[in-house]
């Protein structure tokens, strides 16, 4: 690959300085003149009717100015998730709830809304709205709700009932014969928890109706485009006439708002729209963890057939997962699911069964890793167990089965690259791997080394349409406007999208700005999911500046007497290549080009191919028998992340990722309580870890580069904890023998198995 | 409704401050914040105890340890005096939240919020201390152990009464003393157990010994019949398992869905005494 000067370079992240001085602006922070404030009354039951609501007092409470229930919203159904949005022919997006209705459906279910002039105002209010409930039967399990007695959520569903969408079904080669040829076959469950994303913003929006019927939404979507396509149906307007936008930056999201912010952007718009005034909604925490989309729980079942060698000749996985009240993305989450647990090693026959279940619970929809950390924990577990029984170092049967590039598998596109096996190389030697088994081992704290390996994909497709535009604006000093549809939610978007424009049009990276996440300012695009915005955006924005660079190109061509494809561009100069002394600095080009009448305006526009990114996680964990505490002592994250245009950026995605996957190992878990009631409902009750439960993070990045992207770059948003906690739960096994088929692994849970064993 | 805050300079001007109106008093505020916003607690006037400048000391007199009641969890996790003279002490309030609530949050505080496992309360109980207590019928004295009524109930009425400090005698020579705890984070988290011991030896043989166990009970325990048979009994590990098998007759923690079973915690519990005994008779035989 070309040598390059700004990508690959720790350059100043573009937001740093407004961060850092606390000046960078949130939801949050928004206020309009006479801007009122929502706030919802929720639900107290699991699945219930409305008989009656009389709202009469709240309204007549003074200082409220609109109240809002299923009464006086639309009656259009739809999904919250973008996925109604781009979900590909012939399949059909699943649009099952309204704004208000007059069922709900879960604890924290939205029964009504209220705007007034102060918080306290709108608090006091929604107490004021009488609410007649007939209670109805609830179900909490996926396996109770597909029962012909539990009760149905949304009527009769075309798959089953209470299954939402599709059921995904995958194939490959013949699973039966490839049982019937292996020498052993394993198989296991695993029971996966609701573990939630936890990002510092909770979900917001302010709506603000203008006296022309104009709508403008500021929001904590990771998705403005999709967003505005979803509000402007829901409320019967043309999208040109609704603008959603980020202002401009987000606290976090980890996939809880790909698609609308929970409901905060429909509740605020339905408040704005009566008051005629502006509206901000804000989530509280608790409101944040019960009604705002989770980590999909569920159970995983995988069937593998393997030769004696360790050769893997069949795998049959089955995928089960909790929907919860509202579809969201569990049509697409199942699928996401096995298409990843099947592609990470090689293995002629394969098949693949999963779709969710309706349930009287908080939505299961997308958070980071998106099925595929549930997929692999199952996987991960098995392969250890597999090498275990066949006496194989964990290692050694990962590097005879690992995918390569050129090998079949079940997804439409090709594996044209891996750096697996370095990644597994250099992550070993980095956790000491040969120490494995040979710790000392004290008397009641047991250390133990464990491995878990994986993929991802770098954007939607096929899952989901995907596809990316992005402008280039050159102007008459030479510096660059750049305008991309995708958010900044912390990930460093701006930064590494800016890196490649400068790169490609061989200007300074001082003289790029990005406008973003704004539907009025920038041209479509999916948004921020899927690990898709440095590869899919990324490819956009590489067109963009390639288009405007042809422009530029041309233009000074004829002004220096030098054909097209002899001059380049490097440092702010327009110059031949085989003469560098006959240069002229763009800012010249582009003012003369300005003075003839033209700008230079590149747009890119692109459907992107799909690329896999590997990884291989090493813990080594110590586990306190005598308590059943698990402290996990190092973490070891070697990522094929392609390129990394920001390696700083990329350790930190990495870091963050295995924080998350050390909570999804050990601690993090939603549990409900026999009323459907969620008893982690904030910060003090669920189980983050916090900085000093991190042990030291080691991530080494590998490059291997990836062809469909002009910077070789693979995604990697979501890849740090696909692995993390399979490795974990592996070092466990490794310090005390004992394997766990549920998450989290809590010290109560080891505690009890280590007694049973001891039993035994 | 909260319609005043006052910032009296003096105990006196405290307590005359309580008398008018529904007041109560507030020194870090990081419960009762809490309960004001959720609605659990009523009041119209705040009196912040933080300019009162004898209670925010931290002193040993005749051998004896005073903490005021403006005085934080880090502060007295930072102590010098503390660290030497009641480790346990110093440990107990270092585990208590995150560093923004111990810089906030005060050590009678966390007494006075009578939570079953208040780490500060659990360490001071073993350290035999005792509460200051003023209102208008003058000074009185109760042990700390005895301040609790139930779950959040304290005999300390906030609205009328002010303890002004809690005192117990430092350790010494042939004293150790330990904290141990189990939660499920390493910050942030209320302890599943916690138990704090305080120990005198005379040569190799207990003189006595102060056990503390929670949350088992709604309020912490004293393992007094451990106590009784540790009594005389010579330092070693046969006594030491003993003492730990001997608490589980005294601790009834309830199945919390949240942190963890009763019957799990019963049992972890005796690992915890082991470890704090261990950890106090190596401390007292220094």
């Amino acid at each position: 690959m070309k040598k390059t000067s700004i990508v690959g370079k720790n350059v100043r992240k573009l937001d740093s300085v407004e961060k850092a001085m606390g000046a960078a602006t949130f939801t949050t922070d928004i206020s309009l003149p006479h801007m009122l404030y929502g706030k919802v009354l929720r639900s107290p039951y699991p699945h219930a009717k409305i008989i009656n609501i009389d709202t009469s007092e709240a309204e007549k409470h003074p200082g409220v100015e609109a109240v809002v229930c299923y009464k006086n919203t639309p009656r259009v159904k739809f999904n919250t998730s973008a996925t109604s949005t781009f979900t590909i022919p012939p399949l059909q997006p699943v649009e099952d709830q309204y704004v208000f209705d007059s069922v709900v459906r879960y604890v924290g279910d939205e029964v009504a809304a209220v705007a007034a002039e102060s918080m306290e105002i709108a608090e006091q209010a929604i107490k004021l709205i009488k609410v007649e409930y007939e209670e109805l039967p609830a179900v909490f399990d996926p396996l109770e709700a597909m029962k012909t007695e539990a009760p149905l959520l949304h009527g009769q569903c075309k798959e089953g009932r209470n299954i939402p969408g599709e059921k995904i079904h995958m194939e490959m080669g013949d699973v039966e014969k490839g049982f019937e040829e292996a020498d052993e076959v394993f198989e296991h469950t695993f029971k996966l928890p609701v573990q939630k994303q936890a990002q510092m913003e909770t979900q917001a929006a302010v709506a603000k109706v203008g006296v022309d019927g104009r709508v403008t939404i500021w929001s904590t979507t990771q998705t403005p485009h999709p967003s505005q396509r979803i509000l402007a149906t829901i409320f019967g307007l043309p999208y040109s006439k609704v603008r959603v936008l980020n202002p401009p930056y987000i606290g976090g999201g980890f996939g809880v708002r790909i698609g609308l912010s929970a409901k905060a952007e429909p509740i605020a718009m339905a408040l704005a729209m009566q008051a005629k005034k502006p509206v901000k909604v804000v989530y509280d925490r608790k409101e944040d963890f019960i009604a705002s989309d989770t980590r999909h729980s569920g159970y995983v079942t995988v069937k593998t057939g393997v030769k004696k060698d360790g050769t893997f000749t069949a795998r049959k996985m089955r995928g089960l997962l909790n929907a919860g009240a509202y579809c969201s993305w569990s049509a697409e989450t199942p699928g996401v699911l096995g298409a990843m647990g099947l592609s990470v090693y090689r293995c002629a026959n394969q098949m693949y069964d999963g779709h969710s279940v309706y349930t009287n619970t908080t939505p299961g929809g997308a958070m980071r890793g998106f099925g595929n950390p549930q997929a692999m924990f199952a996987i991960e577990s098995q392969v250890d167990i597999i090498a275990e029984k066949l006496g194989l170092d964990p290692l050694d049967i990962r590097m005879k089965n690992m995918m390569k590039p050129g090998d079949q598998w079940v997804l439409p596109y090709k594996c044209q690259s891996s750096g697996l096996e370095e990644c597994i190389k250099k992550g070993a030697a980095a956790i000491n791997w040969d120490c494995r088994g040979k710790v000392e081992k004290g008397s009641t704290k047991k250390r133990g080394i464990g491995v878990g390996i994986g993929s991802h994909v770098s954007n939607a497709w096929p899952f989901c349409g995907d596809y990316s535009n992005a402008y280039i604006t050159i102007h008459q000093d030479g510096s660059v406007l750049l305008a991309t549809g995708v958010p900044d939610m912390g990930t460093g978007t701006i930064t590494t999208l800016a890196q490649m424009a400068a790169e490609t049009l061989g200007i300074s990276f001082d003289k790029v700005s990005v406008t973003f996440a704004d539907t009025e300012s920038t041209p479509f695009d999916i948004g921020s999911h899927a690990s898709r915005t440095c590869y899919a955006s990324g490819i956009a924005v590489v067109a963009a500046a390639n288009d405007a660079k042809k422009q530029i190109l041309q233009y000074a061509a004829k002004k220096m007497e030098v054909e097209e494809e002899e001059l380049q561009i490097e440092n702010n100069n327009v110059l031949a290549i085989n003469n560098p002394e006959k240069q002229l600095p763009l800012n010249k080009v582009a003012v003369d080009a300005h003075l003839e009448g033209q700008q230079f305006i590149g747009v890119g526009k692109i459907v992107p191919e799909n690329a896999p990114p590997w990884l291989a996680h090493f813990a080594e964990v110590e586990v306190d028998t005598e308590t059943g505490k698990v402290k996990v002592v190092k973490l070891v994250a070697a990522h094929d992340v392609g390129k990394a245009i920001h390696p700083q950026i990329v350790e930190g995605q990495l870091h963050g990722g295995l924080a998350q996957g050390i909570g999804y190992a050990l601690s993090e878990e939603i549990k409900y309580n026999d009323k459907g009631q969620q008893l982690n409902d904030g910060f003090h009750k669920y189980m983050l870890p916090t900085a000093v439960d991190i042990p030291e993070l080691e991530a080494i990045i590998v490059e291997a580069a990836e062809p469909s992207h002009p910077f070789g770059v693979k995604g990697v948003g979501e890849t740090g904890l696909v692995a993390t906690a399979p490795a974990i739960a592996n070092a466990i096994f490794n310090a005390i023998g004992i394997r766990f088929f549920e998450i989290p692994i809590t010290e109560e849970k080891v505690y009890k198995a280590l007694l049973n064993k001891e039993n035994e | 409704m909260l319609k005043d805050y006052v910032q009296p300079k003096t105990v006196d001007g405290v307590l005359a401050s309580l008398r008018q109106g529904n007041a109560r008093i507030i020194a870090g505020g990081t419960d009762l914040m809490l309960d004001m916003k959720a609605g659990k607690t009523e009041v119209e006037k705040l009196v912040d105890i933080n300019c009162v400048d004898s209670l925010k000391k931290i002193e040993i007199v005749d051998g004896s340890i005073i903490i005021g009641a403006a005085v934080t969890h880090q502060e007295v996790a930072t102590s010098k005096l503390i660290q030497e003279k009641a480790p346990v002490l110093a440990k107990a309030c270092r585990t208590v939240g995150s560093l923004q609530i111990r810089n906030t949050g005060t050590m009678v505080g966390n007494v006075i919020n009578a939570q079953p496992a208040a780490d500060a309360a659990v360490a001071l109980i073993a350290l035999g201390a005792v509460a200051e207590i003023f209102d208008e019928n003058g000074i009185s004295y109760l042990p700390v152990e005895e301040l609790y009524l139930g779950v959040g109930q304290s005999k300390i009425d906030s609205s009328k009464q002010l303890v002004t400090s809690i005192k117990f005698p430092s350790l010494q020579s042939g004293q150790g003393s330990a904290f141990v705890r189990l939660a499920q984070r390493g910050a942030l988290a209320l302890p599943m157990l916690n138990v704090s011991v305080v120990v005198t030896l005379s040569g190799d043989k207990v003189d006595w010994l102060r056990l503390v166990m929670a949350p088992v009970a709604p309020k912490p325990v004293r393992a007094t019949e451990a106590e009784k048979m540790i009594q005389g009994k010579q330092v070693n590990e046969e006594t030491i398992i003993a003492t730990a098998n001997a608490v589980a007759s005294q601790a009834n923690p309830r199945d919390s869905a949240l942190r963890g079973s009763g019957e799990y915690r019963k049992s972890v519990l005796q690992t915890l005494v082991k470890r704090g005994l261990i950890e106090a008779f190596a401390e007292a035989q220094k």
